[in-house]
């Protein structure tokens, strides 16, 4: 009894040191557990018709398993879920449309950014084509965002006008009150998808600050951390990274938003 | 000051004091539109023409009975997605009209819908204080002038309004009241007032308590002030005076 207490003992101990590196680990078990999101279409999704989650983030989870040659297994989260699943081992990487902050990296380590989401313009078309000009528009904002700080703080010649919420933004600038809006690119793109005359507006190819988006990897895992950098660095190389965000974002897509970041444009 | 963390204060101070400014102003030429307005629509409405009394009997009651918030989406959403658009862009754009020794700012077309929005809104109300007013008038009264020949315009202009402004005057001072507090409300579409000023200066210092409060504290001393001052005209000479005499 004791000599097989003592063999499970030894067994733990070896599995103990082994998962020091979990690179490693990943191999061994031939799965890769990745932390996506199933609400927040076109990062990740649910697929109606498959059931499956789909999205930006699983086409990037799933070249990271095709490299490491082991089968992918998503795990639904939601953002107050993401850091825990990560510290509490329950998934080894998360690709959830990770914000990079300072605060974060605190607890966890990033890769280098594989996507980024800036503070853009929705402006009629012609009126707006670079941020030399905003310092002579009116710009409608939405009251209490970081847009409007950032915007009041960057381009004080400009005239901002806050509103409620994006839906009455977007009316002063149908109706002329205002000459753009500013929101985040992703939320624009969302917002003109819906407009019935959406010919007749755009978004200018331009951002005035940005948010960066990464992988969330347990803390200390350095090998981890390259091979995920390294693989990144790949697929923006092969052209497969600009694939996976045309698929998502290209111009024949649902949400058509120009691609104004590359990997490896910020490290 | 300490109030507002010291580098920053001034600055934020200055937002609350120019949003203050917006304040005054606005809610000053509101009082004064409004009470022009108010007073002629219920002189007109004694007319005896009937389809323009029932037109401004439509106005008081649409009026009276929809919310402010609603009236200015309305002006500033609604009306202005039906006018030209070379119009809107007009109204939009900064025009200065140099006048030697100053010159006038066009104003930012939030100002421009706020103000005709209020306006519309007050005159609704005085015209009702003006009229429970000119009701307040005894009927000798115009008879009498009406026995010294005079037209009915001078009537109105010269018996019936003085005294009918005096009954009235210190409700429509609460209508100057309400008139002030209502601004707050512009900042829904957009107008940079005083309620505008302290949301904005709290996203960026995220000082709550010390952006609302300053903000409560400047409508209190206008609100005061103006009361103040309705109470010192209703009790000043020819207004009491007057009032003792009917």
């Amino acid at each position: 009894m004791l000599k097989y207490g003592l063999v499970a003992l030894a067994t733990l101990l070896t599995i103990g040191t082994a998962s020091a590196d979990k690179l490693d680990d990943i191999k061994k078990a031939g799965v890769l557990r990745v932390a996506a999101f199933d609400s927040n279409p076109p990062f990740g999704f649910v697929d109606p018709k498959t059931r499956q989650i789909t999205g930006l983030d699983d086409d990037y989870a799933q070249a990271l398993a095709d490299k490491l040659g082991v089968k992918l297994e998503l795990r639904p989260t939601n953002p107050a879920n993401r850091i825990p699943l990560l510290t509490s081992d329950k998934v080894d990487l998360v690709l959830a449309n990770f914000t990079i902050t300072e605060e974060r990296a605190k607890q966890l380590d990033f890769s280098i950014p594989y996507f980024s989401s800036g503070q853009q313009f929705l402006a009629k078309k012609g009126t707006l084509s670079s941020r030399e000009q905003l310092n002579g528009l009116r710009i409608g904002a939405d009251k209490g965002t970081t847009n409007e700080i950032v915007l009041r703080r960057d381009y004080p010649n400009a005239v901002i006008v806050a509103f409620d919420d994006t839906p009455f933004a977007f009316t002063a600038l149908r109706n002329g009150n205002v000459q753009a809006i500013t929101q985040d690119g992703p939320k624009l793109v969302g917002l003109l998808a819906n407009v019935p005359d959406k010919e007749n507006y755009e978004i200018p190819a331009f951002t005035i600050s940005d948010d960066y988006i990464g992988v969330g990897i347990p803390k200390g895992e350095k090998r981890l951390v390259d091979f995920v950098n390294e693989t990144l660095v790949e697929l923006e190389a092969s052209g497969r990274a600009a694939k996976i965000y045309d698929a998502w974002f290209g111009p024949n897509s649902k949400a058509p938003l120009p691609r104004l970041f590359k990997i490896g444009d910020k490290s | 000051m300490e109030f507002f963390g010291e580098p920053m204060a001034m600055r934020y101070l200055l937002w609350l004091l120019q949003g203050f400014g917006m304040t005054i102003a606005l809610s000053a030429a509101v009082i004064v539109a409004s009470t022009a307005l108010g007073i002629a629509v219920s002189g007109l409405q004694l007319s005896g023409y009937r389809p323009l009394r029932a037109l401004l009997d439509g106005y008081i009651s649409v009026i009276r009975n929809t919310p402010l918030l609603v009236q200015l989406f309305f002006w500033y959403f609604g009306v202005t997605s039906l006018l030209p658009s070379g119009l809107v862009a007009w109204l939009n754009t900064q025009h200065v009209l140099d006048l030697h020794l100053f010159s006038l700012r066009w104003p930012a077309f939030e100002t421009l819908a706020g103000f005709f929005g209020l306006t519309l809104y007050a005159a609704a109300f005085i015209a009702e204080e003006v009229r429970a007013g000119i009701n307040g008038v005894k009927s000798t009264q115009r008879a009498a002038a009406m026995a010294l020949g005079m037209t009915d315009f001078l009537v109105f202009r010269l018996v019936v309004l003085p005294q009918a402004l005096r009954i009235a005057w210190l409700p429509v001072v609460g209508q100057y009241l309400g008139t002030i507090k209502n601004t707050s409300i512009t900042m829904a579409i957009g107008l940079a007032e005083l309620s505008y000023a302290s949301r904005q200066v709290e996203t960026e210092t995220f000082l709550t308590f010390q952006a609302f409060g300053v903000a409560t504290v400047l409508y209190i001393l206008l609100v005061a002030l103006t009361e103040a001052a309705g109470h010192a005209v209703a009790r000043s000479t020819p207004f009491a005076s007057a009032a003792r005499s009917r």
